[in-house]
């Protein structure tokens, strides 16, 4: 299943996703989507890194479904923390 | 109200500084997440969903006017510019950044306030009857002892480690409103043999994964012993309370594995070896204590006021709000005022900064600068004058805060759900406000009439739906939200946790399903004095599994309910 990797910021708490350039980005849409293990491997010590020097924290995998090569959260909760609070 | 002395107010003060330390240092990265955790949490601050959440102490729900405000400007200045009352009496803010939390800190400590013990291991924030101190049904004002309790736990080195957190709840008041058989001590001042006041003492209640009722340890402890009791139970559950298992490492299942009366043996030859003297609290203490909550006589005031009958007639509003919202006092000539912060459609317990600056208002300009927070979510001034409440009224229906439906079905208790909460299943929220839009028409919800809904976004019950008359529990079914529904729940005197009444139900149908409880009901009560959990006393739940489960049946109910409803 392919998947992305997520964290809050360490700072704001916002919720991020690893980009392909390295960056924290808060779009799903921007983020790099692992679907191999070794693609995947390199992320998880990618983010191990950012944990490292303080700029996230709370990091973790989660699947998602690629449509028309954009990552789709497949949880409730990743649409959620996708979308930010769906109450107002 | 308890007012801080120099003594509360340099340990709060420097309790911020070390905070502002270890943040700096957790940014720095000197200190790893691992270590920061027990950091932060021991300051209130948890990283959720979407941000870092800060809970802040509300001792037993009371609060000045000036807190009020200092918490409104917080809500504004580092949140979106709203809070969130919690079924703890206290206050979460859920956009926090960690920049930001220790000029919180500052800021909370500025109107002696802090967020030490509202999360953690530890005994939390002392809750207590709303209206203690001012209701007409009270033995002693409870709030002198939640005072004591509130310090006699504050960083306590034997309870800073427990095997879990550790919920007291107290009321001096012959009705339970502070749901204390549902904490794992739970306080009733009675009074005994001669006039003499004490405690009686109930332990092992609570919510989350396996409900129980608590049991009566003690029926009287004498009010100058309380201390050393309390410890030595603090003491047996320290010391054999599970740490192995955090499913089962809070006093009730303690309790119930070695049963009441053996726990009762333990906690009482503990107490016998303990040296009281040392512990219970010396009476120039108490006498201190109780003199921060003495209000002296109240100015006199009329017990009736003609213009407030007139404006009764003639505005069905004020009228309805005076019925359901407005509740006796001890003292003639007031009243106390429920605020509901359950408009329909409103997320439940949540207040913007605007509806907190008006709350303060009213309550410096008519209640004695006080206001309580109740662990239904909503807020209450505790003494309006019965003359003042039309001003109180006009001046709440600016901030939107008149629903009048204090104990209605509308005045729904729901936890932040998976909307904000790290821990959660399902949503809360989407689905408190459907209910509420349901029974938004207020004669509806008053023809009803009292009624608990609660709503859990998972099994750790901060909703409270175990206790619900209707309780509603979020539950992960293959990856989708879905609610298991029990009926005849009750945190009052009658206690009970509520009963599974069948499957549970995909989110877009839990609407109709309380529209069809509600109905089943209505039509079997025998009259509308008879509540829904006394009407399921007596009836049980296969008239609601049938209303529910029965596909024809349902739509046939939900029409009879609306007619019965609109008559
Ligand atoms: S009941 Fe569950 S979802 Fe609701 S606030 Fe508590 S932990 Fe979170």
């Amino acid at each position: 299943m392919p998947s992305v990797i997520t964290a809050n910021l360490l700072r704001s708490g916002a919720v991020a996703y690893l980009a392909a350039d390295g960056r924290w980005v808060s779009t799903l849409c921007d983020a790099v989507v692992a679907d191999d293990a070794v693609s995947f491997n390199t992320l998880k010590a990618a983010a191990q890194a950012a944990v490292e020097s303080s700029e996230i924290t709370a990091v973790y995998a989660f699947d998602v479904h690629v449509v028309d090569h954009v990552p789709q959260p497949i949880s409730v909760r990743e649409a959620i923390r996708a979308a930010t609070a769906t109450a107002a | 109200m308890y007012k801080y002395d120099d003594f509360d107010r340099t340990f709060v003060a420097d309790r911020a500084q070390q905070f502002r330390d270890q943040v700096g240092r957790r940014l720095a990265g000197d200190l790893t997440e691992e270590q920061f955790k027990p950091l932060r949490l021991q300051n209130g601050l948890y990283l959720q969903l979407h941000a870092y959440m800060l809970r802040v102490a509300i001792p037993y729900g009371v609060l000045s006017s000036r807190q009020l405000r200092q918490l409104a400007l917080i809500a504004r200045k580092w949140d979106r510019g709203f809070g969130h009352f919690t079924t703890r009496q206290n206050i979460q803010f859920n956009w926090i950044k960690l920049d930001d939390a220790p000029d919180i800190l500052d800021a909370l400590a500025s109107v002696d306030m802090h967020a030490i013990q509202t999360s953690g291991n530890c005994v939390r924030n002392v809750t207590a009857d709303p209206y203690a101190g001012v209701a007409n049904d009270e033995i002693e004002d409870p709030r002198i002892w939640a005072e004591v309790l509130r310090q006699w736990s504050t960083i306590h080195p034997e309870f800073t480690f427990l095997p879990r957190k550790f919920k007291i709840a107290i009321t001096g008041a012959a009705e339970d409103r502070a749901a204390i058989l549902f904490h794992d001590i739970g306080l009733k001042l009675v009074s005994g043999a001669k006039g003499a006041i004490g405690f009686r003492v109930f332990v092992g209640g609570g919510q989350g994964r396996t409900p129980y009722i608590a049991q009566e340890l003690a029926s009287f402890i004498p009010r100058n012993e309380l201390l050393s009791y309390l410890e030595a139970i603090m003491r047996v559950y320290n010391m054999h309370g599970r740490r192995d298992n955090i499913y089962k490492a809070r006093i009730k299942i303690l309790v119930n594995a070695l049963g009441i009366d053996e726990f009762r043996r333990q906690v009482e030859s503990h107490w016998g070896e303990l040296d009281k003297a040392s512990i219970n609290l010396p009476v120039a203490e108490l006498s201190r204590i109780t003199a921060q909550f003495s209000q002296g006589p109240l100015p006199k005031r009329e017990n009736s006021d003609d213009a407030i009958k007139a404006r009764r007639l003639r505005d069905r509003n004020f009228d309805r709000w005076f019925r359901t919202n407005v509740r006796p006092h001890r003292v003639t000539g007031y009243s106390t005022v429920n605020i509901s912060f359950k408009k329909p459609g409103k997320i439940p317990g949540d207040a913007t900064a605007e509806q907190m600056e008006v709350v303060a208002e009213l309550a410096e300009r008519f209640s004695f600068e006080e206001i309580r927070v109740t662990y239904q979510q909503n807020l209450a001034l505790p003494s309006v004058a019965i003359a003042d409440l039309m001003s109180v009224y006009d001046g709440l229906v600016v901030a939107q805060l008149e629903t009048a439906n204090t104990e209605l079905i509308t005045d729904i208790i729901a936890c932040p759900g998976l909307d904000f909460c790290n821990l959660a299943n399902a949503r809360s929220i989407g689905i408190a406000q459907e209910i509420a839009q349901l029974f938004a028409d207020p004669s509806i919800a008053e023809e009803i009439g009292p009624l608990r809904l609660n709503i859990s976004g998972c099994i750790n019950a901060c909703g409270h739906h175990h206790v619900g008359n209707i309780g509603i529990l979020g539950v992960d079914k293959k990856g989708t939200e879905h609610y298991q529904i029990t009926l005849g729940g009750s945190p009052k005197d009658d206690a009970a946790i509520g009963e599974i009444v069948g499957p549970s139900f995909p989110a877009e149908q839990v609407p109709s399903a309380i529209r069809a409880i509600v109905a089943t009901y209505l039509s079997q009560r025998i009259s509308p004095s008879e509540t829904f959990v006394v009407a399921y006393g007596r009836i049980g739940k296969d008239p609601f599994r049938s209303a529910l489960y029965d596909a024809p049946k349902l739509s046939h109910t939900i029409d009879s309910a609306l007619e019965v409803t609109h008559v």
